[in-house]
């Protein structure tokens, strides 16, 4: 890996293989961590600095696809064509789905797994410090790729994020901008998967075995698998649309003997595991904080193992209920209808062991918690509305409608986000080691389930009358609950600039110093110093402690 | 072991895991490619209709058509489209080719009775040549492949786009009387 000898370099633990071999002209012979100013998280190889990196670009990812949001919405609010021409409007839709998933939801539990991993772990860093720097630096590009799409000739893709042939093989160079941030997301998520299984496998604390683990540890070791399995398939998919669009390929294309159903049946076997990759994290972490404010262990820690370990297996099998329209043989449909309806099984599992964690606990309510029990009202709704758009029938009705628009903002933005709020309301005070004002943060987490529901549930509505989702204009007798959508959007937004106001506010010293243990909670992030120190666990936490910890989690 | 030497089998366990989590990912690559000759053989082995290029000819407008079968309830026979979609093409011929299935031990007499959907198609599909057009009369168990030719009129509007020509045997009256002996 080095190609110099540097005898001087302080070998940091995770600074594998030891000299910079980037060779710059200046010299900073003494560690990362006498890095400062911009070369600090340039060449950042720190957990930590990557991690909050991760952090600070999904947030700034969010904003910007919010924005697109709240494009689509002021669209919306009444019928005809108020903002945009029809072609912007999907480019919108289509940015802001590309955006927040690969750009807001993934890199912030990849960022979250950055920073906490190793300090639940009782690791000294990620298992490849310079990797983790390269993982990260393929984001802001991937991003500026999407960005500079909109501004092309023919502007961005618009074909939705799924990027459906044949429409995304007509595009002009906007979709081969976004093909190539992609590809760029795809290699960062890979790269950023194979760290993490590795940290996870091979550097946990003695006697912490892997049934020991915090279940945060366990949702990002197996996310991580499916990753690994995965975002390599869309990028084949991509890859056939790239070559179908210039080098002659017929993949995708009927006249040449393709067949576009074929790119869904790729796309979604991407696609299915990919909801999961942004699932599991947040029912990680919802599994760290509800014991915490509970005051109990968490309720069934093999069973929320093995149901974690079943829903990903089963992910695989289930993709092409999201083609029950495009004319599959009768068994086929069944066969994928009814495995979608098990996945159901272990995903209540964990909704019955999150609650009977809470039975009897002597609860209180701060922010996290109150974001985690959010998350658990909301994402089963989602759920079950999963579970009716999992009946071929029902779908066939509902394909394309608001109603599956409704459907996977309850999971992605009830779930998703806001497991990723309540991780950062817990975890900021280990960060920043100031504690964040409670008023504010229950402030923020009130608003938001307000206007969230304000904002999504008409749109179950909207798609039972049959409202088609990504158009700009609409009949007259959808215009109520579009209104009311918008106008709960808006403020959803501007609720979450109240967040940003939160975090710096406790980066400048919130309401005062926080504990090294806020929470009393029993796993080893905890036992640091806040704010966490540059480096920690430098030498591994002894048995003891870590035994401690184990069995105030009743695991052992 | 020292502290040095365990950070070295560390990196070293570390690396080997990297490495094959990257094959797999490699291999992943490989699996999206595979999926296209799979998709073909798997259409093919479960007869399911995948996307032709003979519909997809963007040069001349293109008719699908889609041949559906029925038979009428109780009756012992057996109606199969060989090829059950096809492309049709403005002034161009179609021939499409049935198998019919007497599947009792006694002789059967039907007729086919052909519809259209949409109904107006029935206008630029002009039969030429049909089983339709006489009562047939089969001997029992027997299997006979019957054909349909059909001109498609040059006047084929191209926003039809698909064309449904469904039969449903029917039995003959006679039939009853052979099979009540009394008669």
């Amino acid at each position: 890996m080095s190609t110099t000898a540097n005898p001087t370099i302080d070998l940091g633990p995770g600074a594998h293989g030891g000299a910079d071999h980037h060779d710059h002209a200046h010299d900073h012979d003494h560690g990362h961590h006498t890095l400062t100013g911009w070369r600090r998280w340039v060449y950042a190889t720190n957990h930590k600095d990557i991690g909050t990196l991760y952090l600070w670009f999904s947030f700034s990812m969010f904003i910007t696809g919010g924005l697109m949001a709240l494009g689509i919405r002021a669209e919306l609010f009444t019928p005809g064509l108020q903002f945009w021409q029809p072609e912007f409007f999907n480019q919108l839709t289509t940015l802001h789905g590309v955006i927040m998933v690969f750009g807001a939801i993934m890199p912030a539990f990849t960022g979250l797994a950055n920073w906490m991993l190793p300090l639940m772990l009782g690791a000294p860093d990620m298992a490849f410090a310079r990797m983790n720097n390269w993982s990260f630096w393929l984001l802001p590009p991937a991003a500026a790729l999407l960005i500079i799409s909109l501004f092309v000739p023919g502007g961005a893709a618009a074909g939705g994020w799924t990027l459906y042939p044949p429409l995304s093989l007509q595009f002009g160079m906007g979709m081969d901008l976004a093909i190539f941030a992609i590809h760029l997301l795809g290699i960062s998520s890979i790269m950023g998967s194979i760290n993490i299984i590795t940290t996870i496998l091979n550097m946990r604390a003695p006697g912490m075995t892997l049934m020991k683990m915090p279940m945060f540890a366990w949702t990002a070791l197996i996310t991580n698998y499916l990753l690994v399995a995965v975002a390599p398939v869309l990028a084949g998919a991509v890859t056939m649309l790239l070559t179908d669009r210039h080098f002659g390929t017929h993949f995708f294309k009927a006249v040449g003997g393709g067949d576009p159903v074929l790119f869904q049946h790729i796309f979604w076997f991407f696609g299915h595991p990919e909801v999961y990759i942004m699932a599991l994290p947040a029912f990680g972490v919802v599994s760290q904080i509800i014991p915490t404010f509970a005051r109990k262990p968490l309720f069934g820690y093999h069973s929320m193992v093995y149901a974690t370990a079943s829903i990903a297996i089963l992910s695989f099998m289930v993709w092409a209920h999201h083609m029950f329209s495009v004319g599959m043989p009768a068994t086929a449909q069944l066969f994928f209808m009814f495995m979608t309806m098990l996945i159901a099984v272990p995903t209540g599992v964990k909704v019955f062991n999150w609650i009977a964690t809470m039975w009897q606990g002597s609860m209180s309510f701060e922010t996290p918690m109150l974001f985690a029990v959010g998350f658990v009202c909301l994402f089963t709704v989602g759920g079950f509305s999963g579970l009716v758009l999992s009946i071929a029938p029902v779908d066939t009705q509902m394909h394309d409608t608001y109603y599956v628009v409704a459907h996977f903002h309850y999971v992605l933005v009830a779930g998703a986000l806001f497991s990723l709020f309540g991780a950062v309301y817990y975890w900021l005070p280990k960060w920043t080691g100031n504690m964040y004002s409670e008023r504010a943060g229950k402030f923020h987490f009130w608003w938001s389930m307000v206007w969230f529901n304000v904002t999504f549930f008409p749109m179950h509505f909207l798609g039972l009358a049959g409202m088609p989702r990504r158009i700009p204009d609409y009949p007259l007798q959808f215009t109520d609950f579009n209104a009311i959508a918008t106008v709960g959007a808006f403020c959803f937004g501007l609720g979450q600039l109240f967040f940003l106001y939160n975090v710096i506010h406790t980066i400048r010293g919130g309401v005062g110093k926080a504990p090294a243990n806020p929470w009393d909670s029993p796993t080893l992030e905890w036992e640091v110093p806040s704010p966490a120190p540059h480096h920690t666990w430098e030498t591994p936490p002894d048995e003891a402690l870590v035994k401690k910890g184990l069995v105030a989690q009743a695991l052992e | 072991m020292t502290a040095a030497t365990l950070a070295l089998t560390q990196q070293r366990a570390n690396r080997r895991l990297a490495i094959k989590l990257a094959v797999v990912a490699a291999l992943m690559v490989g699996f999206a490619y595979g999926m296209v000759p799979f998709y073909n053989v798997f259409c093919e082995a479960l007869g399911v209709d995948r996307a032709r290029p003979e519909l997809a000819d963007t040069h001349a407008a293109a008719m699908r058509v889609e041949f559906d079968s029925n038979v009428s309830a109780g009756l012992p026979a057996r109606l199969t489209a060989l090829e059950p979609v096809v492309a049709g093409r403005a002034g161009g011929l179609i021939k499409a080719k049935f198998r019919l299935e007497n599947l009792s031990d006694a002789p059967l007499g039907i007729r086919a009775v052909p519809s259209y959907a949409p109904e107006r198609a029935g206008r630029f599909l002009q039969k030429l040549e049909c089983f339709c057009f006489n009562a047939l009369t089969l001997a029992p168990r027997e299997t006979r492949e019957v054909t349909v030719v059909l001109l498609v009129e040059s006047d084929m509007p191209q926003e039809l786009g698909a064309v449904t020509l469904s039969y449903t045997l029917y039995p003959l009256e006679e039939n009853a009387h052979q099979e009540h002996p009394a008669t």
